[in-house]
């Protein structure tokens, strides 16, 4: 964990508004954390809205799918600090097409809890989460990170030579790990294989296995064949 | 809610929508590193595990039984007994989808299709098959029953009554055979066994009709199969059956009833092998004879039975090939015999000619030389390839005296290579096609008797079993490289150890029956198999010899049509393949230690 952010958390301790939330700081279980993933309209963290959020919890070497999380969110329901003041307003207005960001935080804060969370260009999805998180509760999330890119760019490409091109596209960890593309694009199904490359990107680790590179120069071949 | 979870591949596609998405509401996926138990031998199990990603191990101690793939599913053994028979193991790091128990059980419970993958025995799996296959085939008529095939309603005679009496009532009930009733039997009798009887033998209208009917009724009962029709038909060369309910009588079925029913000819085919006059006649029978095979499977017929329908064909054709071409001197002193598969009767897609002729007495050379010729080239104008091992009747090796062939046997016993061993195996097989059969009886028993008691004999023999491995590892090239891979050899590694072991053991308890099923059953009858354990067998190789014969009409072009890809085959299948190749396995290993053949 970063210097920064470590001094964000215990900045976020001391000032968490909501006190209900404090068990964002306990420690968790043991051997457990959350795979999450979100989809938004866009990638502009400001402008852009989640449209659905998945998590999937996983104890040890299981991903327990059974157990997951997930929501659809209203698409048009903009979170503005102002609107959380006023819920009760919106309140009545939830529809059958998603719900709103207030009434589905409190369900995810819970289902997360204080275990660290683990996703694919994760900065990204836990920047749109608190967005919605810090008016809310007056933090942001305190969860440790782990991103599988990086799990998976240090078993690749940690004892790399300088120069060599690096592929850490969410495609390229599923083929080098053999996880199988899930019929279905979406949030949940991308947890799900975020959930699948970390544990078997932690089982490498743990055994020192390596990813195999493909040579970076074409290998020389006698007689053109 | 997560469509990740593909339920499109049996067992699973025989769930309903509702009951995929309890089924999906309930998986989570686990992670195994290569070496990870994920159940233990005899141990119980928690979870249906459904390979996602990598290759599973199943082990029997130290032994591997098969490599399990991406959608194979196990151990429904530890689901339903609550114990897993064997162990899994992960070979690579494996991710697996994890269904628990109780919702595979509460599953079971609910749908029948669905917990039929999960019976133990074979046989009721592949039942469940038979049925999925039938469901999707259109012309299954031959498995219906005699019942919903028209049948004309029985009408009876008494014996006494005139042939003017009998054609009166044919014509007043519109029917062409009537019953007839006399003391203690029952006959039949037709308008043409009237018609000959009065034109032919100029009897008196006045005459009974007791000297007319036969009395050797062939019979089934309503509930009867079709197919059993049409097998008696081909086999008595009936054109009738009598239908009897188990008390009386209740209607005859024609051929020409059956055959509007159903779209195969067998029963016209053999009438043209019979009323060939030349060979260009036979040779256009012979011909549809083939095609008959893949009318008769896509009909739904088990394997067994269109063996029983094709051998049956094939040896009217030799005999009456026989007829045809062999000079009087030889029709006299010869019996021809067809061996190995063909004398099993376990022959479907012609593979080869292994026949020969056993004669009782020395016969004209130039006879014999004609006669040599003129069969096995017809048979290879017929279609019938030519056997590579030179077991036909065109080698003076294999169409000799009876004196000739004793003698050699004595030659096949004490001096024996792998020529010798495989001649003994296909005679063993030998059935008469035509002539006198006596004179293979006799030729057998000088065979056999020189066998029997032989221990080190039937040893040497039974050793064949043990020829090839059952393949698989094959299985892990297939799983690994999806489809590209190479094909599993059906014939080596499950059906020539069953046909085989079933061989040397009926050599040894002097069982004469020739086809592989019949042996099993005898073995089984004599105390030398477990009864389950014969049954078991039996399906196993049924199962083995359908996959062949349908990847053999699958390439109907040529290649050996022995080779199987498992990628091409259904997940029931596949499990079906295991369970084959596990009893095949057993088999194996309990003829190895009957004829202690670790001392070799």
């Amino acid at each position: 964990m970063g210097l920064w952010r470590a001094a964000k958390r215990l900045f976020h301790q001391a000032t968490i508004g909501d006190q209900r939330y404090r068990f964002l700081f306990q420690p968790g279980p043991a051997d457990e954390v959350v795979a999450i993933d979100c989809e938004t309209t866009g990638l502009d963290v400001a402008r852009d809205d989640i449209i659905t959020i998945a998590a999937v919890k996983i104890r040890g070497d299981r991903i327990l799918a059974s157990e997951r999380f997930q929501a659809i969110l209203r698409p048009d329901a903009r979170m503005e600090a102002e609107a959380i003041k006023v819920h009760h307003v919106f309140e009545r207005e939830v529809e059958e097409k998603g719900r709103l960001i207030y009434k589905v935080l409190p369900e995810l804060l819970h289902f997360i809890g204080a275990r660290p969370l683990v996703g694919y260009y994760l900065d990204f999805d836990i920047a749109m989460l608190d967005k919605y998180v810090l008016p809310f509760i007056g933090i942001e999330l305190p969860n440790r990170r782990i991103e599988v890119s990086s799990l998976y760019d240090e078993r690749k490409y940690g004892d790399a030579p300088p120069g060599t091109t690096v592929d850490l596209s969410f495609n390229a960890i599923l083929k080098d790990l053999g996880i199988p593309r899930l019929a279905q694009h979406d949030a949940l199904n991308d947890a799900l294989m975020t959930a699948m490359m970390y544990v078997a990107l932690r089982d490498l680790k743990a055994r020192g296995v390596r990813i195999p590179r493909p040579r970076s120069r074409p290998s020389v071949q006698p007689g053109g064949a | 809610m997560t469509q990740a979870f593909d339920a499109s591949t049996p067992p699973f596609d025989r769930l309903d929508a509702r009951q995929v998405e309890t089924l999906r509401a309930a998986l989570d996926i686990g992670y195994y590193r290569p070496g990870e138990t994920l159940i233990a031998q005899n141990a119980q199990s928690e979870s249906l595990f459904i390979v996602l990603k990598g290759t599973v191990e199943e082990r029997d101690r130290d032994e591997l039984i098969a490599l399990l793939g991406p959608g194979d599913a196990f151990d429904s053994r530890a689901i339903v007994q609550g114990e897993s028979g064997h162990a899994f193991v992960a070979r690579d790091e494996c991710l697996c989808w994890l269904a628990p128990k109780v919702v595979i059980l509460d599953l079971i419970k609910r749908s029948p299709r669905f917990a039929s993958f999960f019976y133990l025995d074979i046989s009721r799996k592949l039942d469940a098959l038979e049925r999925e296959a039938e469901d999707q085939r259109v012309g299954s008529l031959m498995r219906a029953r005699l019942a919903e095939v028209f049948t004309h309603p029985a009408q009876f005679i008494d014996a006494g009554e005139s042939i003017e009496a009998a054609g009166r009532q044919m014509q007043d009930c519109n029917s062409n055979t009537l019953f007839v009733r006399d003391t203690g039997r029952v006959g039949v009798i037709t308008g043409m066994n009237l018609a000959k009887g009065v034109i032919l033998r100029r009897l008196p209208l006045e005459t009974p009709v007791r000297e007319l009917a036969h009395f050797d009724v062939v019979r089934l009962r309503p509930d009867d199969f079709v197919f059993e029709a049409l097998l008696l038909m081909t086999k008595h060369n009936k054109r009738r059956v009598a239908l009897h309910d188990g008390e009386r009588y209740v209607g005859i079925v024609e051929d020409i009833d059956l055959l509007s029913f159903i779209a195969g000819a067998t029963q016209i085919v053999a009438g043209r092998i019979d009323r060939a006059t030349s060979l260009d006649e036979l040779g256009a029978a012979a011909a549809e004879i083939n095609a008959q095979v893949r009318v008769l499977r896509r009909q739904g017929l088990k394997v067994q039975v269109i063996a029983e329908i094709v051998s049956d064909l094939n040896r009217r054709l030799l005999a009456r090939l026989f007829e045809l071409v062999a000079p009087a001197s030889i029709r006299e002193a010869g019996c021809l015999i067809v061996m190995g598969s063909e004398g099993r009767g376990e022959q479907t897609i012609r593979t080869d000619q292994d026949n020969g002729l056993i004669l009782s007495r020395p016969v004209d050379e130039a006879d014999l030389t004609q006669f040599r010729a003129a069969f096995s080239g017809a048979l290879e104008q017929f279609g019938f390839p030519p056997c590579p091992g030179r077991v036909m009747v065109s080698n003076p090796f294999w169409s000799r005296p009876l004196a000739d062939f004793v003698e050699d046997f004595r030659r096949w016993l004490t001096l024996p290579d792998e020529d010798t061993q495989l001649n003994i195996a296909i005679f063993i097989d030998a059935e008469a096609v035509a002539g006198d059969a006596a004179l293979l009886e006799q030729a057998k028993k000088a065979l056999i008797g020189g066998m029997r008691g032989e221990q080190a004999t039937l040893a040497r023999f039974a050793k064949a079993v043990d020829a090839f491995e059952t393949p698989i590892g094959l299985f892990n090239q297939l799983i690994t490289a999806e489809g590209k891979g190479d094909a599993l050899d059906l014939k080596r590694g499950g059906i020539f150890p069953i046909v085989h072991g079933a061989r040397a053991l009926a050599l040894e308890k002097g069982v004469t029956e020739t086809g592989t099923t019949a042996r099993l059953a005898k073995l089984g009858r004599l105390g030398m198999l477990r009864p389950e354990f014969v049954s078991e067998l039996v399906d196993a190789f049924q199962f083995l010899m359908t996959l062949r014969l349908d990847s053999q009409l699958a390439q109907a072009a040529g290649g050996s049509g022995a080779l199987v890809r498992p990628a091409e085959l259904s997940t029931m299948e596949r499990d079906l393949l295991r369970d084959a190749f596990r009893v095949v396995k057993q088999f194996r290993e309990i003829v190895r230690r009957h004829f202690n053949l670790g001392m070799f």
